[in-house]
């Protein structure tokens, strides 16, 4: 029982951990809230959904096609909303309720086109999965966490090894600096939105595989997403991986003695405990960046 | 004609829950984004004081609005501590976590099934049925807050409240306890949200938790945004105004299905465009920092 929790909280923390890198991603350029990421996600899954089972792509061609949509649909709310708003300068949480009406809207837009029904992107009968120490795993749990960790390890190559990873460090450590060597700011914005909204649109694709696709599915997946990002540590990339994961482990382990209705409880409890106590989150403490 | 005068009922419910509201964002510029929390916690403290010990509707709404008050006072005390975004997260999470208890404790609430059957108030043994019964009644409530929040904010502690929201550091440098203003202005709001809660409890004899989840909190944050933060005319037009017009939608003949999302992609488009254009609402006296 312990040894399947602790792998479902695995599971679950890898999807987090990459919902919390992307919203990492923009926060640490932007220095707000992006919940809009949520809206992405949803968006990643029905455009799978929608080139998948409605279109019948060929998945090899339809989940680029899907990743490319998602981090389109990023980019084009930060020229819309979170663009013209920099310029006047407005603050976190203008930009914070800003992006909570472009959640509202996407998010709704697709109730609209799609109806409230739970589709699913899975097809074919469901498989017994594989039994490893005394736990249960299915193949499509081993593509999510294998997709996860190669995702992880690829983002990590591009922040610290390409020429555009290491602007984007930059921007993130001081933009104000970063200008002045001739970083342009919105420039390293664009891509961070383009990489972001990438990885939430994959992260609404795989968890599509696991269970189904709703329109208020982006909903919880922002939240957890954030609350690891900020327990973490807001603003650092390896903060979001282990608030990820120990967020994921929390609330499984969590429903192990309480009802699994109360995960969300479970997790915005954590959340309050970390914004009064530890508004830097756990990560900066060894890794100075980021917190308020 | 029932169904405008029931429209009438509902603008008078979110009229309390717009001013009661306003006076935490608006007036004392504590951003908070779980406002349905205490209506939530007014609504079912009535309604089951009514239904587990035929408590009258009457004394039931006071309970309410006493209980949600004191969740005021549990969900500011931290909160207050927090600032701008931050605050915003931590009530948006104690708005979850209301909601989760409402719908997870089963053995009290039902859960998800919802409490039917409420009573409705009654005046000299006869019981109020119809919309038209109500309106008097939410009427007067709406009466009492308007004059309860105009009286506080043009009362030497609003003064106080608005001083915190424009400068907080120079509101303590006059001696005076920010946290604990900031924390009565949370509870007061907090009261009148729990009339509310139970005004509707009894009007609608149905409550489920699904009435009180966080798009609830940020559709009144909305009519408080629209109308204008730190005007009490504003509140009315914006609860009013946001009202009534998704009922037209119903109106045009749209079935729910199409109805119910358009009015929340309205309202997420509004809330974009007040942000980008006009962060101050219709009459607003004050905008975010």
């Amino acid at each position: 029982m312990l040894n399947q929790l602790l792998l479902n909280g695995i599971i679950a923390g890898s999807i987090y951990a990459l919902i919390a890198i992307g919203f990492t991603i923009i926060y640490r350029t932007v220095r707000f809230f992006h919940l809009a990421h949520g809206a992405v996600y949803t968006a990643g899954a029905y455009a799978a959904y929608t080139l998948i089972k409605l279109l019948k792509v060929s998945p090899i061609l339809a989940v680029p096609i899907a990743v490319l949509l998602s981090a389109l649909l990023g980019v084009v709310i930060d020229l819309l909303v979170y663009r013209p708003l920099r310029k006047e300068g407005a603050s976190d949480l203008v930009l914070l309720l800003a992006s909570f009406g472009a959640f509202i809207f996407v998010q709704n837009l697709i109730q609209l086109i799609y109806g409230a029904q739970i589709l699913t992107l899975r097809s074919g009968e469901v498989k017994e999965g594989h039994h490893i120490f005394g736990a249960v795993i299915t193949d499509v749990q081993i593509l999510i966490l294998l997709v996860s960790l190669f995702l992880m390890l690829v983002l990590w190559l591009f922040i610290h090894k390409t020429k555009i990873g290491k602007a984007m460090r930059a921007v993130a450590d001081d933009p104000l600096g970063a200008s002045v060597v001739g970083i342009d700011p919105e420039r390293i914005i664009f891509v961070a939105f383009l990489v972001g909204s990438a990885l939430a649109g994959i992260a609404g694709m795989l968890i599509s595989l696991e269970t189904n696709i709703e329109p208020t599915m982006g909903f919880t997946a922002i939240l957890k997403g954030m609350i690891a990002a900020i327990i973490g540590g807001i603003g650092s990339i390896p903060g979001s991986v282990f608030g990820g994961f120990f967020l994921g482990l929390a609330e499984n382990l969590g429903i192990w003695k309480i009802p699994s209705g109360w995960k969300d409880a479970i997790s915005f409890v954590i959340l309050i405990i970390f914004l009064l106590f530890r508004p830097s989150g756990i990560w900066s403490a060894l890794y100075d960046r980021g917190g308020k | 004609m029932e169904y405008l005068l029931h429209i009438l009922v509902i603008a008078g419910i979110y009229i309390i829950l717009t001013l009661s509201l306003n006076l935490i964002v608006g007036f004392t510029g504590l951003p908070s984004l779980g406002h349905a929390a205490f209506y939530c916690i007014g609504a079912y403290t009535s309604s089951l004081l009514a239904l587990r010990l035929g408590v009258s509707p009457w004394l039931g709404m006071w309970a309410g609005a006493l209980l949600a008050a004191a969740s005021g006072l549990i969900i500011g005390y931290p909160s207050v501590r927090l600032k701008g975004d931050y605050l915003a997260l931590a009530t948006f999470g104690m708005g979850v976590i209301v909601y989760s208890i409402a719908k997870n404790w089963v053995s009290l609430t039902r859960g998800p099934l919802g409490l039917p059957g409420i009573p409705g108030f009654s005046v000299f043994g006869y019981q109020l049925s119809s919309p038209w019964m109500y309106i008097p009644l939410v009427y007067v409530f709406v009466l009492l807050t308007l004059i309860v929040i105009h009286r506080i904010t043009s009362s030497p502690f609003g003064r106080v409240l608005k001083a915190i929201r424009e400068d907080e550091t120079a509101a303590q440098s006059l001696g005076k306890n920010t946290s604990r203003y900031k924390l009565l202005s949370f509870m007061v709001g907090a009261f009148f949200a729990g009339i509310a809660g139970s005004l509707y409890a009894h009007y609608i004899t149905f409550i489920d938790p699904s009435s009180f989840t966080v798009m609830e909190s940020i559709t009144v944050l909305l009519m408080v945004i629209f109308g204008g933060m730190g005007s009490i005319s504003g509140s009315i037009v914006g609860a009013v105004i946001l009202v009534v017009i998704p009922e037209l939608l119903r109106f045009v003949g749209l079935p729910s299905s199409i109805a119910a999302p358009m009015r929340q992609m309205l309202y997420g488009l509004l809330l974009v465009l007040l942000m980008l254009k006009r962060p101050q609402g219709l009459m607003g006296t004050y905008r975010f920092k």
